[in-house]
């Protein structure tokens, strides 16, 4: 059997734009070579502009998208505001370091904006909990490679929410479609300081 | 010998209850001819022309043997300089295999072009490739070559090869250490993958692009750019790009500076 | 004096029929299997090969060979569908996604295709396993095909080249060849002939092949749907919708529909098209496809 990391499949990018930020995945649920779901979203909200994105082992990405759930609701109760992106950022960091001997197969994303300072953040992370921080866009998922290219290749500095759209969506379809346990369709998030479109790409069904 | 001691009689005179090691294992060294050399190529044909490239560093694992070593080749050039040549070759993977084969099908291209008074087709040169690559099937090059020329009726003609010898002619094809970065860009940009034709309908009823053949100056930006991005985040990828250009008039080969980090 | 011109003369017709050497040489339709590939220097060949070459046994490998594919062919009482995906994978890399998967046998000059409808005579054989496998040896057999039609001033038969096809993987076998082919034409003397060979030397003829990673889901469709007194039209749809049905669920098959049609004068193309469209158009006007959504 391959890397836990490839066995489900799936792939997740978050870019930076002027004022805002995106985060998109795709839909793909697979057992190796086997497609058992066309309708497996990535990306989980944990407050009204934070994001997070979750690719790698299927099971791990249930287990984790939960267990944060659960920790940004005890952070809510206690702080009585919501959590901003760099907090959650932190949170993710230390909960994969508890858990260093024995990881959750998972390499998630962060995209979202800060709503005290107004800036977009974007940050993605190794398995047991190293975070990159990036200024441009991070990739993550069985297509990684292909989306370090695309989004090289497509990417610039202050897109406007619509370019930034347009931008986030051909380099996930076109990293996607070179990859073959990631696509069959995805979702796009596109996030404002006090406004997000969520949009469904059809991609191709192969 | 005989024991007086009860225990076996070893060489060195105690005898351990547990048995001792006679010699070292027989070795079993592993065969292994290959070296990855790293680096890239990539080819665009358009209607007229066709643009074969690839970086020019050469690694082995994390070190950089040369920032000079082109994996570009003219094949049945009439002088060393491979002047008059009408076909060009890539090769990435393993440097040594790759010069083996470049020098392989140079002779044979030449040796046609000698005997039969006329220079060989890219279609015939193709078909040549490949059972030279696949002659070695149980031991193989360990090359992903690309050949370009211009076909019959003068249009850019592209051929990648697995390092088997499988083959088929493509219109833009990337191939080495950062074809996984390299290709979905080139499906994007120049076969207009995903991309629609604004306002042509709503939702599924939209447009598919159709993809046409470039204009060179466009190509070679787009091979520049594909270069530069692949750069950022390769490793194996870098110091020079190198160019050919292959049109009615001749080849011309250029170069152009990459990072060096 | 007449024993000594009789010693040094020769019948005057003697050279004009041929030795049996060269009757046997004429009438073998193979050259003797000579070792002309070159060879690692080790003792187990098989081990090095699969070692360098083979991703499943090791994902490591340095030297990534295309693989993984859907194909199929069937009889029917209007001859033989053959349909094909067009994916090559390395790995879990898209290599390609226009890979023709199905290669004319016999008579060189006439693989292309060419513009009009008319049927181009010759075999249909198709791809699976290992790419320059089948490409190579597929070639082969078409120069085979060719000689035999010179020497014989017949067409060769289906079970003829595909009993070429199967004792050269045969003496091949242990060497690491992977490929997985259907051959499939229509002659005088056996009307529509399917033969399916593999690198292991299996040769079997039958009705209905579906061969590759996708071949399960596949055969699920074709199997459900499948009659011998299929009209054409039904038919050619069948061979789409099996494939299409693969493409969808196998990962490392996809790209575009292969389509060709086999009559007693040759084969039809009927089209190398892009699966996502015809996936669409079915899904939204047949209602087939309903685990796809299609709205947030």
């Amino acid at each position: 059997m391959g890397s836990p990391f490839d066995i489900n499949g799936g792939a997740c990018v978050a870019m930076v734009g002027k004022d805002c930020v995106a985060i998109a995945c795709d839909l793909r649920l697979g057992m190796q070579a086997l497609t058992i779901s066309n309708n497996f979203p990535k990306i989980f909200n944990y407050a009204p502009s934070t994001y997070l994105g979750l690719t790698g082992l299927a099971t791990d990405v249930n287990t984790v998208s939960d267990l944060f759930r659960y920790k940004v609701n005890m952070y809510r109760l206690r702080e009585e505001r919501h959590i901003a992106p760099q907090t959650l950022a932190n949170l993710v960091s230390s909960s994969l370091y508890e858990k260093r001997f024995g990881p959750f197969f998972v390499s998630p994303v962060i995209a979202g904006i800060n709503q005290t300072t107004g800036k977009p953040f974007i940050c993605g992370f190794d398995s047991i909990g190293c975070i990159d921080f990036a200024k441009d866009f991070i990739v993550s998922g069985t297509a990684s490679e292909q989306l370090f290219g695309t989004c090289e290749g497509l990417w610039e500095p202050d897109l406007s929410p619509e370019d930034l759209f347009e931008t986030i969506s051909q380099a996930l379809l076109a990293a996607v479609d070179r990859d073959a346990l990631s696509g069959w369709g995805a979702h796009v998030y596109i996030i404002e300081k006090d406004k997000v479109t969520q949009r469904l790409l059809k991609g191709r069904e192969d | 010998m005989t024991s007086i001691t009860g225990h076996p009689a070893g060489g060195e005179g105690i005898g351990y209850s547990f048995s001792q090691p006679t010699a070292a294992p027989v070795k079993q060294h592993g065969f292994y001819p290959y070296t990855d050399n790293g680096g890239s190529t990539l080819g665009i044909t358009g209607s007229d022309f066709a643009i074969l490239a690839g970086d020019t560093r050469s690694t082995s694992g994390y070190n950089i043997n040369s920032r000079m070593v082109p994996k570009v080749f003219k094949i049945g050039g009439d002088d060393e300089t491979g002047e008059g040549a009408q076909i060009v070759l890539s090769v990435v993977g393993f440097a040594a295999d790759g010069n083996a084969l470049k020098e392989r099908l140079d002779a044979v291209v030449k040796m046609y072009k000698y005997q039969h008074g006329k220079p060989m087709s890219v279609s015939a040169c193709a078909q040549r490739l490949s059972t030279i690559l696949y002659g070695k099937r149980f031991f193989p090059y360990y090359v992903h070559a690309i050949l370009a020329g211009l076909d019959e009726e003068g249009k850019g003609a592209l051929y990648s090869y697995d390092p088997v010898g499988s083959y088929e002619r493509e219109q833009c094809r990337a191939a080495g250490a950062a074809a996984s970065l390299i290709m979905p860009f080139l499906d994007n940009q120049v076969n207009f993958k995903n991309q629609y034709i604004p306002g042509s309908g709503e939702g599924h009823a939209l447009e598919a692009k159709k993809a046409e053949p470039l204009p060179q100056t466009h190509v070679e930006q787009l091979v520049r750019d594909a270069f530069t991005s692949a750069v950022e985040r390769h490793i194996e990828v870098g110091d020079n790009l190198q160019m050919m250009i292959i049109t009615r008039e001749g080849i011309k080969e250029v170069f152009h500076p990459l990072k060096k980090d | 004096m007449d024993k000594l011109v009789a010693q040094y003369s020769r019948p005057q017709h003697q050279n004009e029929s041929y030795s049996e050497q060269e009757q046997q040489d004429l009438t073998e339709s193979l050259p003797p299997l000579s070792l002309k590939f070159s060879l690692p220097p080790v003792d187990n060949r098989a081990s090095f090969l699969r070692a360098m070459t083979d991703d499943h046994s090791n994902p490591s490998c340095p030297i990534k060979l295309a693989h993984g594919t859907t194909t199929l062919a069937f009889r029917f009482q209007g001859g033989i569908i053959v349909c094909t995906d067009s994916r090559a994978t390395a790995g879990n890399w898209i290599a390609s996604q226009t890979v023709k998967k199905v290669i004319p046998v016999s008579r060189l000059s006439r693989g292309e295709d060419k513009p009009s409808n008319d049927p181009t005579p010759g075999l249909l054989g198709t791809m699976a396993g290992g790419a320059a496998d089948c490409q190579y040896w597929l070639r082969y057999l078409s120069q085979q095909c060719t000689l035999h039609e010179i020497r014989h001033k017949r067409r060769i038969t289906v079970a003829a080249a595909s009993k070429i096809l199967a004792n050269l993987t045969y003496a091949y076998k242990g060497y690491g060849l992977s490929m997985g082919t259907m051959l499939c034409g229509v002659t005088p003397q056996e009307g529509p002939a399917l033969y399916y060979i593999d690198s292991d030397g299996t040769r079997l003829p039958g009705n209905l092949f579906c061969v590759g990673s996708g071949q399960t889901f596949a055969y699920g469709v074709l199997d459900s749907n499948y009659r011998y007194d299929l009209s054409v039209e039904e038919a050619l749809a069948l061979g789409r919708r099996a494939i299409l049905a693969a493409m969808h669920r196998d990962a490392y098959s996809g790209g575009f529909i292969n389509l060709y049609h086999v009559k007693e004068e040759g084969w039809v193309h009927h089209g190398f098209d892009d699966m996502n469209p015809i996936f669409w158009k079915t899904k939204l006007e047949q209602g087939e496809f309903s685990n796809v959504t299609s709205e947030l």
